[in-house]
């Protein structure tokens, strides 16, 4: 073993995070058009959309975005969206240790990829979550970096060398690693500029020649019933949001769902659940704003939310969770005996993943693949 | 936080051109036995920023690193000892890391950076 492994230590959680009180959501679709080209969320803060043209209709999706009353937060891809800030950043905070004991398989295809690395070689895992990966290949040297405090403070527990940091913004020295990794981390970035930003960082900050592999979950679930246990988010509203304290909550439409279990989920036993019972998750209200309708299972859905449950007996470890049902940002499940979070996703469709990597300028595509429901991909900078 | 990763870290803040070396204000320091490979140092010694190392080193009490290095030193088995114990064997537990250009102090606690930017430095 090449490195030592030191005791276990916790860390001060540097509380970066204050939760801006929503004033509202600005939709700024006039009419539901055609599109043929994605665009994204403007940078200058007003809210853009992305849409799918899908073969026999029309599919809007809006990169979903919160502006205070006046001003846009959104003012650099850097900046972090609310939707990620609630709906990723706070529940992998509030769920770190549960989810980092359920984080234990190694995917094979990860593996190869860290094992063929030369000897020596300085390996980057941005988005490292409980450290996994970290320290697989014990001939070459890792350094992690998640955006979430608890779960680093794990990282560091085993011995690793790891930061708190943001994927799409590296505190890192261009071209100082051998190689990078990005595992289960892209799809939770909101935007499609910022999923980019985050390609061109892991292409960035490894030299001339060196490796990067990423992968994401993808559209394509092998197991279909597991998406129907996801929440859509999708909207057909086409006027603007006229102000804070107006609901919109919509009746779902009904839909074909089969009961589903979750992906990547804790298992917890049977979860057979009929759809019309999760009718009320499906409401996902932001400071009681913005309902989100359901949409009938379009084939071409992307934007999700899916379900953690944090069992009550680990939720009530931190004082996080009695602090997120109080804020609405997540629900008990009595039945289950779990506190029910929602993370955000943008799940990758067949070929996207290689058409972000074919913007980045300086890096080409040496390989890239479907396992295990995901997609994959290699780069190798220029 | 060892000085490997200290060599990586540059302050990202917008609009900062000379965010590199992070200077260190070392209020704990530990220093942790780590396994030698010859090979490994021969790998990284050309990413190094020499002398941030050797300013980095001297702020955790070791002054033993020559103050310029080049690679025909990695022969000497004398200063491959002395180059890991620097890179690898200090850690910072507890203190700040500082950038040359804004003065913003990045906290470091239980050996771990806290780099993440505020709202209006992205």
């Amino acid at each position: 073993m090449f490195f030592n492994v030191t005791r276990a230590r916790r860390y001060l959680h540097q509380s970066h995070e204050v939760f801006p009180s929503l004033s509202g959501i600005v939709l700024s679709v006039g009419h539901l058009r055609t599109f043929k080209s994605m665009t994204d969320f403007q940078e200058d803060g007003s809210p853009g959309f992305s849409s799918l043209v899908s073969e026999g209709g029309l599919h809007i999706q809006k990169s979903i975005s919160v502006c205070h009353d006046e001003r846009c937060s959104f003012s650099s891809v850097q900046s972090t969206p609310d939707i990620e800030k609630k709906y990723v950043h706070h529940v992998y905070d509030a769920i770190a240790p549960h989810f980092s004991s359920t984080r234990f398989a190694k995917w094979p295809k990860v593996a190869t990829f860290l094992n063929s690395l030369p000897l020596g070689s300085l390996i980057l895992d941005a988005g490292c979550g409980n450290g996994k990966y970290l320290g697989l290949n014990p001939d070459c040297f890792f350094i992690g970096c998640d955006i979430s405090a608890p779960l680093i403070n794990i990282c560091a527990g085993r011995g690793h060398e790891a930061m708190v940091a943001d994927a799409v913004n590296l505190p890192y020295r261009t071209g100082f690693g051998d190689a990078a990794i990005s595992i289960a981390v892209l799809h939770h970035l909101s935007t499609e500029s910022r999923r980019k930003k985050a390609i061109e960082e892991l292409v960035r900050v490894v030299k001339k020649g060196g490796l990067v592999l990423i992968t994401v979950w993808a559209v394509e679930q092998e197991d279909k019933s597991l998406v129907t246990k996801w929440t859509p988010l999708t909207n057909k509203y086409t006027e603007e949001w006229i102000g804070p304290g107006s609901p919109r909550v919509r009746s779902p439409s009904s839909l074909t769902l089969e009961s589903i279990s979750e992906t990547e989920e804790n298992s917890f036993g049977d979860c057979q659940e009929k759809q019309m019972s999760n009718k009320h998750t499906h409401l996902q209200k932001l400071d009681g704003s913005v309902a989100y309708e359901n949409w009938t299972n379009n084939k071409n859905q992307q934007e999700y939310f899916v379900p953690w449950h944090l069992p009550y007996h680990r939720a009530e470890v931190s004082g996080e969770s009695a602090r997120a049902l109080a804020n609405g940002l997540a629900k008990k499940d009595d039945k289950k005996g779990a506190v029910v979070y929602n993370r955000y996703y943008h799940v990758f469709i067949e070929g996207e993943l290689e058409r972000l990597a074919s913007g980045v300028s300086n890096a080409i595509i040496l390989d890239q693949f479907y396992d295990k429901s995901n997609w994959c991909i290699i780069l190798k900078k220029t | 936080m060892r000085l490997l990763t200290h060599n990586m870290l540059s302050c990202n803040i917008k609009g900062v051109t000379n965010g590199f070396p992070l200077r260190l204000e070392v209020e704990k320091f530990v220093e942790k036995e780590v396994d030698f490979s010859a090979e490994f140092l021969r790998n990284i010694f050309p990413k190094i920023e020499w002398k941030a190392l050797v300013d980095a080193a001297r702020s955790m009490g070791y002054a033993e690193l020559p103050d310029e290095a080049d690679s025909s030193m990695l022969d000497s088995d004398d200063f491959l000892k002395k180059f890991h114990h620097a890179l690898l064997e200090l850690h910072l537990e507890e203190g700040a890391l500082i950038c040359p250009e804004t003065g913003r102090r990045f906290p470091v606690n239980k050996g771990i950076p806290n780099m993440l930017l505020h709202e209006d430095e992205v």
